[in-house]
């Protein structure tokens, strides 16, 4: 039976669900991509940005501000950070992280089907499932014989860069108890 | 004018503006030919030292650089401006398995740039080991003293005499509680006003790194910079090098752009760093260069692991030089290499680099951000290449071409790496620490030391499980007097190619196990003269 939680497994573990996804992109019905507060996107495609914006929450917990005004703003930021870090890399680490992110949206998208036909929330609604899906990856075996450490490996790099991100944004310095550079003249 | 408005003086922009030879690659609009007496590949400790000799020594001298020419008026003190623009792979490259993240310097003024302006001579275990093991001449402790002399001087290395940051004092105290020796750093600075903000480049020029120090000296005698560019590889004909072929960077500097850049020179002085030099021979594909398939090999990273502590006090690392105290007695006492020795430093605090270099997410992770002003860090750099079983790696090429290095951890070195960890949360209680965080994915925080070694004892030394990290690569060429061991002699001269050497850490045999900064100024300073006395005869 396919229940979200093995849903997530077996995105992550397999691309053949890219296969079975490609209708979903050809498709007009795009995620609900967080706006860019007028950058403009050079790596990140809608769905990259609909999966960091049900990531971001569940990676930085308690670490974004309360109110929901000001959390739904720092994800925007935290996800425009994201695009300037990655478009500043070579282009075959460019390449690998597009990789991840064709996995995860496919993913996504997937999750997003009952949604979309029957208006009951799929598992990226869900914190809970986000977070059971990120400590699959975080403790899955770097040795694994089916995936090697690229579970691993992929939510090492998906956690770091969102820590970059927001730990670079002046947002999270009042948090993390930092001052800022010195002021100098 | 005031002391503090002279420091801060952007006297390298100055120089360009009065005249000094620069091109930044990534304006050209067509290909380009040039010809020096010496070209050198790399502006970091090896090539900066390099340039200014043989420059001085009146040759033509034209210094090519991957990374931009930025200046003190470039370095705004932000973490994720620094990484992108002066690290390579934005700070973000790592060894073949990702178990190891890699930092390197890619600028103008290369590692030295964004050193932590640590400074020690080579160690005189070190310099045994290779006349002994490694076959070496002309480097024992009294042949290498007015190198390092020299070095001292030329870049103002000096005891460091400002009190530590409390992430330092915490080191100095946790060791004297235990009886485990420690010192005071040597730092090459002048005018430091104790920012803390080493890593992110020197805003006030104090920083003797070779941006401000040997590269203005060498175009001062008429070099030629060239930044961004990429060296890709030599020309090969009749067993010598007739010419380098470079390519400029885009603007942005994360990719390669069209135009080319050759250069014909006498001789070709490879200053491109540890895993930069070791990929342009091995790009060359030409077997005269690589004769016994040793580019590449040995090459050594100080793996260094980390332990965190909340401390009772207000520790803000952020603030303050960054290392300023430092324990060897992990060195000192493991000689016999039964077990691999370790060095014991702190690291700067900024809070993105802190935040990256911590395993998991979410509350736990969260959590000690919070306490952030309250941690202390220790860092432990093992002794790498000193042991049979310890080898260090491998340089590869990827299919664009640039480096990677495959450095599998072994059994020998992961038990030093847990008896670091051990050692670290040691001190960390002994001065007084409430937890301990050993930043391990399977480790929690623990709140006394039998609790804390309990946990290392069992928690699985095994790659990405321990975060691991090296700002120090080392080797890759390594020297020697004998051609089927070595790539390049004791003089860092080719054992085949008569017109290429190899100026800069990629020489070493095995690790430092010191920081490196100061072996390399003083090895290539040594080479280059030479080199330089041999070309104008
Ligand atoms: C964050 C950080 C802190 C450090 N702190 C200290 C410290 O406190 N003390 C200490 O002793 N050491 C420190 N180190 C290490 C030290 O910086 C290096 O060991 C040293 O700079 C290496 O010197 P090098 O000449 O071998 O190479 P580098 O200084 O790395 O210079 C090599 C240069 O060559 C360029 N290059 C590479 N490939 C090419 C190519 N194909 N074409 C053109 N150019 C190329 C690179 O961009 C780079 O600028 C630190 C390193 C880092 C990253
Ligand atoms: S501590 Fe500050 S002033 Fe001193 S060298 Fe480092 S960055 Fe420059």
């Amino acid at each position: 039976m396919l229940t979200r939680r093995n849903l997530f497994k077996l995105g992550a573990v397999s691309g053949v669900t890219l296969l079975a996804i490609e209708t979903f992109h050809a498709s007009p019905e795009i995620p609900p991509a967080p706006d860019g507060l007028g950058h403009s996107f050079e790596i990140l495609t809608p769905e990259d940005r609909g999966v960091l914006s049900k990531l971001t929450p569940v990676i930085l917990a308690e670490a974004l501000p309360e109110s929901t005004e000001d959390r739904e703003l720092a994800v925007k930021e935290v996800i425009v950070g994201w695009d300037i870090a990655v478009s500043g890399l070579p282009p075959l680490t460019q390449h690998e992280i597009r990789k991840l992110f064709s996995v995860l949206d496919s993913n996504f998208m997937l999750s997003l089907t009952p949604r979309l036909l029957t208006g009951v929330p799929g598992a990226w609604d869900d914190p809970s499932e986000i977070e059971f899906f990120l400590n699959t990856w975080r403790l899955s075996d770097p040795e694994s014989l089916l995936t090697g450490n690229e579970l691993r490996v992929g939510y090492m790099g998906m956690v770091e860069i969102t820590m970059a991100s927001w730990y670079a944004n002046k947002r999270s310095w009042d948090f993390c108890g930092y001052a800022g550079p010195p002021v100098l003249y | 004018m005031s002391d503090k408005q002279n420091t801060i003086r952007d006297f390298i922009a100055e120089g360009f503006q009065q005249g000094w030879k620069h091109l930044d690659a990534s304006r050209l609009t067509s290909d380009q030919t040039l010809e020096a007496d010496v070209v050198i590949i790399g502006s970091g400790a090896g090539g900066g030292s390099s340039a200014e000799i043989l420059a001085q020594s009146g040759l033509n001298v034209i210094i090519v650089e991957e990374g931009p020419l930025q200046t003190s008026r470039d370095f705004h003190m932000k973490e994720d401006e620094a990484y992108a623009n002066l690290y390579q792979e934005s700070a973000g490259r790592q060894t073949k398995d990702r178990g190891i993240k890699i930092f390197q310097g890619r600028m103008v003024g290369g590692g030295t740039g964004i050193s932590w302006t640590t400074c020690f001579r080579t160690p005189s275990t070190t310099l045994k080991f290779w006349a002994d093991e490694m076959g070496v001449k002309g480097f024992s402790e009294n042949e290498m003293r007015p190198w390092f002399e020299w070095a001292e001087k030329r870049y103002n290395i000096q005891q460091w005499k400002v009190p530590p940051n409390a992430n330092n004092s915490t080191l100095e105290i946790g060791c004297e509680k235990l009886g485990v020796s420690w010192g005071k750093i040597s730092r090459n600075v002048t005018g430091c006003i104790n920012l803390g903000y080493c890593g992110t480049g020197c805003p006030v020029n104090a920083k003797q790194s070779t941006l401000v120090t040997t590269i203005p000296g060498a175009l001062e005698e008429g070099a030629t910079l060239i930044s961004k560019a990429r060296a890709e590889k030599f020309e090969i004909n009749n067993g010598k090098i007739t010419e380098l072929k470079c390519r400029a960077m885009t603007p942005r500097g994360n990719a390669p752009a069209v135009q080319t850049i050759k250069i014909k020179a006498r001789h070709y002085v490879l200053a491109a760093g540890s895993i930069g030099s070791p990929a342009i021979l091995l790009r060359s594909e030409n077997k005269i260069l690589n004769p016994n398939g040793l580019v590449g090999t040995r090459t050594f990273l100080h793996p260094v692991n980390i332990s965190g502590a909340i401390m009772p006090f207000l520790v803000k690392g952020e603030y303050g030089a960054p290392q300023t105290s430092y324990s060897d007695h992990f060195i000192e006492t493991r000689l016999d290499n039964q077990k691999p020795g370790f060095i014991l430093e702190c690291p700067p605090l900024q809070p993105m680099l802190m935040a990256t270099a911590l395993d998991g997410h979410g509350k736990f992770h969260a959590e000690i951000m919070r306490q952030r002003p309250f941690l202390q860090v220790l860092i432990a750099l093992q002794r790498d290449g000193f042991h049979q079983e310890s080898v260090g790696g491998n340089v590869y090429l990827k299919s664009d071409g640039t480096p990677g290095l495959d450095y599998p951890v072994s059994k020998y070195v992961w038990e030093g790496i847990r008896d670091a960890f051990i050692a670290m949360s040691e001190i960390q209680f002994a001065a007084g620490a409430k937890t301990v965080a050993p930043v391990h994915r399977d480790a929690g925080l623990y709140h006394n030391i039998k609790e804390v070694k309990k946990a290392i004892a069992v928690l699985p030394m095994e790659t990405l499980k321990a975060r691991l990290f090296s700002a120090h690569v080392m080797g890759g060429c390594p020297m020697g007097e004998d051609s089927a061991k070595s790539v390049v002699n004791s003089k860092g001269h080719h054992h085949e190619v008569e017109n290429l050497s190899v100026f800069d850490g990629s020489v070493f045999p095995t690790s430092i196990a010191a920081n490196p900064m100061e072996s390399i100024f003083a090895a290539t300073a040594k080479f280059a003269t030479e080199l330089a006395k041999n070309m104008v005869n």
